[in-house]
């Protein structure tokens, strides 16, 4: 089973841990892959960062992606526009607005915690609809877990599992992430599916969000790279 | 009191071994702990217990059928053994996953085994 991390920050985006640590301990760990998640600047920041995380890849032999998380609606859009020029869009969660805009955009990847610094899950089955049909995975981010504690531990764990059951009867994806903003914070995918079968999913689509899923989405990065690509759906023959 | 045994009788006493079929299953999960520094055992120990009873309470705890295998902790290699029921194996390696520091240091559980027997973790 190949695994896969594709939501990790580094110092470069409000993390502690420098791009290398967070690959030789993703590697070490037994990720095949893992996507550094930045926050958009510049052009010239995003040449930059590819330079990097192509010297990574050949020093540490580890599969990486580059990834942009947008946190609000403009930067959505922007991104949605941009979106042949890097591998994986993320959208950070939490407001509805921002949530509801994410599982409508086919341009996106992953929505990443929608019931962060909530009371409730953050997402509803309208939705969830929206996600399954735009094929845009639903995260359930172990960092989260880790991080909090107690009740808030216990409210996280309850809004995770909420999202898993709605996910799971409309069918949208639900893909696994660390969300670590350090290299302590990554887990063992072994710790990944365990906690996630006990929020609601079976060990076979636990197994699947933490492999199949995340291939998928690097199978799409490869389509979109060809000169034939023009948007989602549309492709030159 | 007449049912008060003396010490010799109750060093006697011993439960008859249960048939296999009554038995409970077992599973040992061989982990290794990557940390910032080397750690002890009885860090080990208090940090895993305290977050188990945190994250599962006292009743979740006692369906795991958990139990820290002291003779098995390699302190050069920073590997272990925890023993569980079969039912719930995956409630333990969630709750590994769920360890971030023991005492000031911290940690990363990578499970490197899970087996029906000691013998089966291949042990060195």
């Amino acid at each position: 089973m190949n695994c896969f991390d594709l939501h990790v920050h580094s110092a470069f985006s409000g993390g502690e841990s420098s791009l290398e640590e967070l690959a030789e301990t993703a590697k070490r760990l037994g990720y095949k892959g893992v996507c550094f998640v930045f926050y958009y600047q510049d052009d010239k920041q995003m040449d930059i960062l590819l330079a990097e995380i192509e010297r990574i890849k050949k020093d540490i032999k580890i599969e990486t992606y580059l990834g942009f998380e947008a946190r609000d609606l403009k930067e959505l859009n922007f991104l949605a526009k941009k979106r042949k020029s890097f591998d994986i869009l993320l959208v950070r969660g939490g407001d509805l607005e921002l949530n509801r805009a994410a599982c409508e955009t086919p341009e996106v990847d992953i929505l990443t915690h929608p019931e962060y610094q909530r009371t409730d899950s953050g997402l509803d089955h309208v939705c969830m609809k929206f996600a399954a049909k735009n094929n845009v995975a639903i995260e359930m981010n172990f960092g989260e877990i880790l991080t909090s504690n107690k009740a808030t531990r216990a409210k996280i764990l309850h809004n995770i599992g909420h999202n898993i059951r709605l996910a799971k009867k409309y069918h949208a994806p639900i893909i696994l992430c660390s969300g670590a903003i350090s290299h302590w914070e990554l887990r063992d995918p072994e710790c990944s599916i365990s906690m996630a079968t006990q929020l609601g999913l079976d060990l076979n689509e636990a197994k699947k969000a933490i492999s199949e899923l995340p291939e998928k989405i690097i199978e799409k990065i490869k389509e979109r790279k060809k000169k034939k690509w023009i948007m989602p759906g549309v492709r030159v023959k | 009191m007449d049912n008060a045994w003396s010490e010799s009788e109750m060093k006697r006493e011993r439960l008859k071994i249960l048939l296999p079929s009554l038995r409970e299953k077992e599973r040992y999960v061989r982990f290794k702990v990557i940390s910032e520094g080397p750690i002890q055992y009885s860090d080990l120990e208090a940090a895993v217990w305290n977050l188990f009873l945190d994250f599962y309470g006292e009743l979740g705890v006692s369906e795991l059928s958990l139990w820290l295998i002291k003779n098995l902790w390699d302190e050069k290699n920073q590997t272990g053994v925890v023993r569980c029921n079969n039912k719930s194996v995956q409630k333990v390696v969630a709750g590994l996953g769920v360890v971030s520091r023991l005492g000031d240091t911290r940690v990363i559980f990578k499970i490197l085994k899970i087996s029906g027997t000691i013998k089966g973790l291949k042990l060195k």
